[in-house]
C-alpha cells in the first residue's frame, strides 16, 4: 500500500531526526531572543570552528557503533594527526600535504590495527579502543619529543596554503570548515544509507550470523569501520592544526565523551544496527550550539558546561527508556487510535 | 564448580606472577628497585587506584561499565574536603563524601537496571553532570588549606614502610573478596554478569543486586577520593578526570573479563598495582616517564588480545570434547577435520 503525503509527514514528524531538529531550531530562538549577537551569520558560522572536529568524527564513529563497536580512540588519534603533520612538516623537512598524507595514513592504520583485535581476535571493542587511547596519545606524546620544538608550545608557523584550508571562506561568507563538514554529512549519508556498504554495516549490526550466512565478510566490514573513523579523526585534526596553525599531540584528549553523546544523542543505538548519518549531524549541531550559545548568551561560566550536555544526554536516553516501556507505549498507542477515529 | 574455582585460581595467578615476572626484570636491570622501601611504595602509591578498580570491578563483574567513577572521586572529594577545611567534625565530613558516592552510585544503578540504559550511555551523561556539579560546587577554585591532621593520615606507616591507607585498603578488599565467593549473596554478582538471563529465570534479584554494585563502586569511589585528598593535601575542580579509564584498564590487566562473570577483587587490586607501578618502573629504566601511555596501552591490548584468542581456543576445543564424546570419536581426531575456527 503506497503510504498517503500525510502520513509520510507524520512518520517524520514521529522521526527522532525531525526532534533534534526542533530542539536544534528551539536553541536558535532561544538564544537569538536572549542575545540578537547569536544569530548574525558572522557569529554563527564562526562558531563552527570549536565544534567542528566533534562533528566530523562523531558522522564516522556511527559506523562504528551501528556495528555494534565504540570507539573512543578517535580523540588520541586527532592528536596523532596534528603532531605527525607538524613534525614530517617542520623536522623531516617535508611538503605539508605531503605531512598531512603521511598523518591519515598513519591514523587509518591505527584504526585499522584497533579494527583488527576487534574483529579478528574477537576482543570487545570498548577495551582495544581504550588501549588504542593509551597506545596513540603515548606515540603522539613520542613523536613530539622527536621535535627540535619543545613540546608544550606545539609546532606553529605553518604555510599559508595550510591554514587557509580553515581561514577562508566560500563565496567570502561560508567558513570553510561547514563546507568540510556538509560535505563529509553527504559523503557519510550516501556511504551509509545509500550504498551496498552501508547496508552490510547495517546487516552485521543487527545480527552478525545472519550478515555471515548471507555471505558478507563480517570482519572485513567491521575492520573497516574502524579505518573510516580513524580517516574522519585525521581529517579533524587536520582541520583542527590549520585553524589553530599550532601542531601539539594532545588537542583531542577531551573529544571522547563528546563524540560518543552526540552519536547516541543522534539515535544511534549502543547495541548496535540501529542509527543515522543525519541524525549524528543534527545531535552533534545541538550540543556544539549548546556549548557556544550558553557562555555567550546567558553567562554560563565555560567549565559548567559539561553538566547541560551531560543532562541533555540523560534525559533523551531516560526518555527515550521510558518512552518504550511496555505501560508507556500502550499508553500512547490508545491515545494515538483514539485520535484517529476521531478523525 | 571445581573447574570454574580453577579458572579463578588461574586467572588472578597469572596476573600476579606477570606482577612478579615485571618486578624481577626491573630489578635485574636496576637492583635498587628490588629495595623492600622501593617494592612497598609501589604498593603505597597504588591506593587510590587500588580503591577505584576494585570499586568498579563489582561492577564491570555484574556484566556493566561505570565512567563516572573519576568524577565521582573528585565530587566526593571536593565536598569532604571543603567541610574539613572549614573546620566541622571529621565523621560529618567523611560520612557526606560517602553519601555523595552512594547517591551517584545509586542514580546510576536506577538508570542502568531500572530504566535499562545501555550503562557506558548512563554513566557518560552522569559523568558530565557530576564533574559540572564540582565545578558549581567548588566554584572552579582549589580547596586548600586542609587540617595537617587530615593530611598527616597519609603519612602514617605501619610496619615499616607499609601506610596504614594501603594496609586498610588490603583488609578492605580481602573481605569483600570473601564475601563475593564465599557468601550466597556475594555469589549474585558474578552469578548475574555471567548469564543476566539465566540469573533472573532462577530468581536471582538481577536488578537489586546490580543497583548494589553500583552503589559499592560509588562508595569505593568516594573512598578513593577521601584518600585523594589526604595524599594530596588539596582538590583541583577535575580532580580524578581520566582515572575512569585507567581503573578499567586496571581491572583487564587484573585479569576481569569486560563481559562479565569473570574475575576477582584481588585481580583487580594487582591490576592496580601493575597499572600505578609503570611510570615508576620508567623511571628506574632510566626512560622518561613519556612512555607511560605508550606502554600502558601496549600492554593492555597485548593482555586482552591474548586473553580472548586463548579464550577462543579453549572455547572450540571444548566444544569438539562434546562433540567428540557424544560421537566416541578420540578429541584429537575430532580437531582434525574441525572447523576453520
Amino acid at each position: 500500500m503506497k503510504k498517503t503525503f500525510a502520513g509520510q509527514v507524520l512518520e517524520k514528524i514521529k522521526s527522532w531526526e525531525f526532534v533534534l531538529l526542533i530542539i536544534l531550531i528551539l536553541e536558535f530562538v532561544i538564544f537569538g531572543a536572549k542575545n540578537p549577537k547569536f544569530l548574525m551569520p558572522n557569529v554563527l558560522l564562526g562558531s563552527i570552528n570549536d565544534i567542528i572536529s566533534i562533528c566530523i568524527i562523531s558522522l564516522f564513529v556511527t559506523f562504528v557503533m551501528i556495528t555494534g563497536g565504540i570507539d573512543i580512540q578517535a580523540g588520541s588519534i586527532v592528536g596523532l594527526t596534528s603532531i605527525i603533520i607538524g613534525v614530517v612538516w617542520q623536522d623531516g623537512g617535508m611538503n605539508i600535504w605531503v605531512a598531512c598524507l603521511a598523518a591519515v595514513i598513519a591514523a587509518a592504520l591505527c584504526g585499522a590495527l584497533s579494527g583488527f583485535f576487534v574483529a579478528y581476535c574477537g576482543v570487545q571493542p570498548m577495551v582495544v579502543t581504550l588501549g588504542g587511547s593509551f597506545l596513540y596519545s603515548g606515540i603522539a606524546l613520542l613523536i613530539s619529543k622527536m621535535s627540535a620544538t619543545q613540546s608544550y608550545k606545539g609546532i606553529s608557523g605553518f604555510p599559508e596554503s595550510f591554514t587557509k584550508i580553515s581561514s577562508s571562506k566560500l563565496f567570502g561568507v561560508i567558513p570553510n570548515q561547514v563546507v568540510i563538514f556538509a560535505v563529509l554529512t553527504v559523503i557519510a549519508y550516501f556511504l551509509l544509507h545509500k550504498s551496498k556498504y552501508g547496508r552490510k554495516v547495517f546487516l552485521v549490526g543487527v545480527n552478525v550470523h545472519a550478515a555471515e550466512y548471507s555471505g558478507i565478510n563480517s570482519r572485513l566490514v567491521i575492520l573497516s569501520t574502524y579505518v573510516l573513523s580513524g580517516i574522519s579523526a585525521a581529517i579533524a585534526g587536520i582541520v583542527l592544526t590549520s585553524y589553530l596553525s599550532t601542531a601539539k599531540s594532545d588537542i583531542g584528549v577531551t573529544f571522547t565523551l563528546p563524540i560518543i553523546t552526540a552519536v547516541v544523542l543522534g539515535g544511534t543505538l549502543s547495541t548496535g544496527g540501529k542509527g543515522s548519518v543525519i541524525g549524528t549531524a543534527l545531535a552533534a549541531l545541538v550540543i556544539g550550539f549548546l556549548r557556544f550559545g550558553l557562555p555567550l548568551c546567558f553567562k554560563v561560566n565555560t567549565q559548567y558546561l559539561d553538566i547541560p550536555a551531560g543532562l541533555l544526554l540523560l534525559v533523551v536516553v531516560v526518555g527515550r527508556s521510558l518512552a518504550n516501556h511496555p505501560k508507556m507505549t500502550r499508553f500512547f498507542a490508545q491515545r494515538f487510535s483514539r485520535r484517529e477515529k476521531s478523525i | 564448580m571445581n573447574i570454574i574455582k580453577k579458572i579463578f585460581k588461574v586467572r588472578e595467578m597469572s596476573s600476579f606472577l606477570f606482577l612478579i615476572v615485571l618486578f624481577l626484570l626491573v630489578g635485574c636491570i636496576n637492583n635498587s628497585f628490588l629495595a623492600p622501601t622501593s617494592l612497598l611504595n609501589c604498593f603505597n602509591d597504588s591506593v587510590v587506584f587500588t580503591l577505584l578498580a576494585v570499586g568498579i570491578a563489582f561492577v564491570i563483574l555484574t556484566g556493566e561499565i561505570d565512567v563516572s567513577i573519576g568524577s565521582t572521586l573528585g565530587l566526593s572529594a571536593a565536598v569532604a574536603s571543603t567541610m574539613l577545611r572549614d573546620g566541622s567534625n571529621w565523621a560529618a565530613a567523611i560520612l557526606a563524601g560517602m553519601l555523595v558516592g552512594a547517591l551517584i552510585g545509586f542514580v546510576n544503578g536506577w538508570g542502568v537496571a531500572v530504566l535499562g540504559i545501555p550503562s557506558l550511555i548512563f554513566t557518560l551523561g552522569t559523568n558530565g553532570v557530576v564533574r559540572g556539579l564540582s565545578y558549581v560546587y567548588t566554584g572552579g577554585a582549589w580547596v586548600e588549606n586542609l587540617p595537617a591532621s587530615f593530611t598527616r593520615l597519609a603519612k602514617t606507616k605501619l610496619f615499616g614502610d607499609l601506610t596504614m591507607f594501603y594496609a586498610v585498603t588490603i583488609l578492605f578488599v580481602i573481605a569483600a573478596h570473601i564475601i563475593l565467593t564465599r557468601t550466597r549473596r556475594g555469589k549474585y554478582f558474578i552469578t548475574v554478569g555471567d548469564n543476566p538471563a539465566g540469573a533472573v529465570m532462577v530468581g536471582l534479584p538481577a536488578t537489586t543486586t546490580k543497583i548494589v554494585a553500583y552503589v559499592l563502586c560509588g562508595l569505593f569511589a568516594a573512598a578513593a577520593g577521601m584518600l585523594y585528598s589526604s595524599r594530596i593535601g588539596f582538590i583541583t575542580p577535575t580532580a580524578g578526570s581520566g582515572y575512569e579509564m585507567k581503573a578499567i584498564a586496571a581491572c583487564v590487566l587484573g585479569g576481569i573479563s569486560l563481559s562479565g562473570g569473570l574475575g576477582s577483587l584481588i585481580g583487580a587490586s594487582i591490576g592496580a598495582v601493575i597499572m600505578s607501578s609503570v611510570s615508576r618502573i620508567l623511571v628506574f629504566l632510566g626512560f622518561s616517564s613519556d612512555y607511560d601511555n605508550t606502554i600502558t596501552g601496549v600492554l593492555l591490548i597485548a593482555i586482552v588480545v591474548i586473553d580472548a584468542v586463548s579464550q577462543n581456543r579453549a572455547a572450540v576445543k571444548n566444544r569438539h570434547a562434546r562433540l567428540a564424546a557424544r560421537a566416541g570419536v578420540p578429541v584429537e581426531k575430532s580437531l582434525e577435520g574441525g572447523a576453520r575456527k
